[in-house]
C-alpha cells in the first residue's frame, strides 16, 4: 500500500514541475555567484581633499623692500608707533620666517600666546614695541631703547628649507590691480563673453593638470585689463594650486565672499603674481 | 504540443526573473561606476539598496571632472533585460549650471525596449520646462523636443538660442556624439 502511493507522488506532474523550477533556480543563483566572483565588491566615493587656504595677506612690498628714509617708527600695518606702546618682552615673541638683508625686507612673526597669529613686519616697522632693525640669516635684530635684542628663527631645519626654496624659485614680480563686483556680476550673467574674451586650457602632463594656458585673450577685454596675457600659465589662486578643474571651480564659486583674488602665472619662465582687489 | 511550447516558455521566463532576482545589482551598479569613472563621472555619497527586481539609489551627488555637478534624490534602475529604465527625481543642479539652466530638475525616465532596440526613450521634466526625445543608438544621435518654461524666455536667452525653432512653435535639440 505504502509502495503505490511513493508511486504515485513520484509520478506526479506537480512534482516535476517543482523538481524543474528548483533547479531552473539552482542555474540561476549559480551564474549569479559566478558573475560576483568577477564583479567588484566597492563602489567609487570621491576623496575630499582638504584644500590648505591661508587668509591672503596682503603686503605693500614697496615699504618692505626700501628701507624706510625717515626715521619715524611705523607699525606693520604703515602708521606711526605710538612711543607708549604696550610693552612685551622679546622672550614672548616667536620667528617664524624671514625674508631679506640687513637693511630690507620682512619677518614672519607671533606671540607664543597667539602663535597662529603672525605678522609680518619689515625693517623700520615695529612690532609690541620692538623695531626691526636688521634680517640675518638664521635670526632678526629687533631694537628698543638703545638695546638690541636677537630672535632666532623658530626651528633652523625649517629655514634651511626655507632658504633652499627661496633660492631656487624665479623672481617673483607682483602687480596689483582692482575689479569691481559688476565686472564678476556680468561674467557669471554673460558666461558666453567670458569665452569670448578669454580661452583658458588646462595644460597636462600626463593625466596631472599643471595648470592654466590662456590660450586666447582680447585685448581690449575686461580680462586683459586685469594683467593677464596670451600664454601666461595660471598655476595658483588664492594659494591653491590649480590641479583640477574643481580648484579652479571652487575660487569661482567663493568670488562673491572674497575680497582679494591672488593669481600667480607663468610668464617667459618667470612666475608672476596677479593681485586684484574686488571692491 | 502546444501545452508544452507553453511550458517551455513558462520556465525559461521563470529563469529570467529568477536570474534578474539573483543578479549582483549592487556589485552591477559598481562596476557601472568604475566605467563612469573612465570619463571623470562619480557617482558619490548615494545610499544603494537592492530591491529584488530593482536598484535605488539615494541621496547621490554627482560629480564631473571632481566638480560637484548635481544631486540625485532618487535614482531607481530597473533592468528586465527586455525593458530597462532608469528613473531620476528629484535632481538638483550645481550653482554653477544655474547661469545656463533653473537649477531644480523633477524628474528624468530613461527606457529601454527589446520592441525598440536602436532607440533610448528620454522623458525630462522641470523648472526648465519639459523634454522628450530618443537617443538613437546606431545614428549616435539625440534628439529632444522642447517646450520651454517661461522662465527659459524671460531668463535662460542665450540656452534658448542653443534651441531650435520649429514650424509649430515648438522647440528642439539635436547633438550627435
Amino acid at each position: 500500500m505504502g509502495g503505490i502511493a511513493m508511486t504515485k507522488l513520484s509520478n506526479s506532474a506537480l512534482l516535476k514541475i517543482f523538481t524543474k523550477l528548483l533547479i531552473l533556480l539552482l542555474i540561476a543563483k549559480g551564474i549569479s555567484l559566478f558573475v560576483l566572483w568577477y564583479l567588484p565588491s566597492d563602489g567609487i566615493e570621491v576623496t575630499k581633499k582638504e584644500n590648505y587656504q591661508p587668509r591672503y595677506q596682503k603686503v605693500d612690498f614697496k615699504t618692505m623692500l626700501i628701507p624706510p628714509k625717515s626715521d619715524l617708527e611705523l607699525n606693520a600695518d604703515g602708521t606711526p608707533v605710538n612711543s607708549s606702546g604696550k610693552a612685551t618682552s622679546i622672550t614672548n615673541m616667536t620667528l617664524k620666517g624671514l625674508y631679506g638683508n640687513k637693511t630690507s625686507g620682512f619677518v614672519i612673526v607671533a606671540l607664543k600666546s597667539d602663535a597662529k597669529k603672525t605678522t609680518i613686519v619689515a625693517v623700520g616697522e615695529k612690532y609690541s614695541g620692538f623695531k626691526l632693525k636688521s634680517i640675518m640669516i638664521d635670526h632678526a635684530i629687533f631694537t628698543k631703547g638703545s638695546k638690541e635684542y636677537k630672535l632666532e628663527l623658530e626651528k633652523m631645519k625649517d629655514m634651511n628649507n626655507y632658504v633652499k626654496k627661496i633660492n631656487n624659485e624665479p623672481v617673483v614680480y607682483a602687480t596689483e590691480s582692482g575689479v569691481s563686483r559688476e565686472d564678476i556680476a556680468y561674467y557669471s550673467k554673460n558666461p558666453k563673453q567670458l569665452w569670448k574674451d578669454i580661452s583658458i586650457k588646462p595644460v597636462k602632463n600626463g593625466k596631472k593638470i599643471e595648470g592654466f594656458r590662456v590660450a586666447r585673450i582680447d585685448p581690449m577685454s575686461k580680462m586683459a585689463r586685469l594683467g593677464l596675457e596670451k600664454g601666461d600659465l595660471i598655476i595658483k589662486a588664492n594659494n591653491i594650486e590649480l590641479k583640477t578643474y574643481k580648484d579652479a571651480l571652487d575660487i569661482y564659486k567663493k568670488i562673491d565672499t572674497i575680497d582679494t583674488v591672488q593669481i600667480v602665472v607663468i610668464r617667459n619662465n618667470q612666475e608672476k603674481e596677479l593681485v586684484y582687489e574686488i571692491h | 504540443m502546444v501545452n508544452k511550447l507553453l511550458m517551455f516558455l513558462a520556465y525559461v521566463a521563470f529563469f529570467v526573473l529568477a536570474l534578474m532576482y539573483f543578479t549582483p545589482k549592487t556589485s552591477l551598479y559598481y562596476m557601472l561606476e568604475k566605467e563612469l569613472k573612465q570619463y571623470d563621472v562619480i557617482i558619490s555619497d548615494e545610499k544603494v539598496t537592492d530591491n529584488g527586481f530593482s536598484l535605488s539609489i539615494d541621496d547621490a551627488t554627482v560629480y564631473v571632472k571632481n566638480i560637484d555637478t548635481a544631486i540625485l534624490k532618487e535614482l531607481d534602475i530597473k533592468l528586465f533585460a527586455f525593458y530597462n529604465a532608469i528613473s531620476l527625481k528629484d535632481i538638483t543642479l550645481s550653482d554653477v549650471t544655474a547661469s545656463f539652466i533653473p537649477v531644480k530638475i523633477k524628474s528624468v525616465d530613461l527606457m529601454y525596449s527589446i520592441i525598440d532596440p536602436l532607440n533610448l526613450k528620454i522623458d525630462a521634466e522641470g523648472a526648465f520646462g519639459t523634454a522628450s526625445g530618443s537617443l538613437s543608438i546606431s545614428e549616435r544621435k539625440l534628439h529632444l523636443d522642447v517646450v520651454p518654461s517661461k522662465i527659459m524666455h524671460s531668463k535662460y536667452k542665450n540656452t534658448m538660442r542653443q534651441l531650435k525653432k520649429q514650424k509649430d512653435g515648438g522647440y528642439s535639440y539635436d547633438k550627435a556624439f
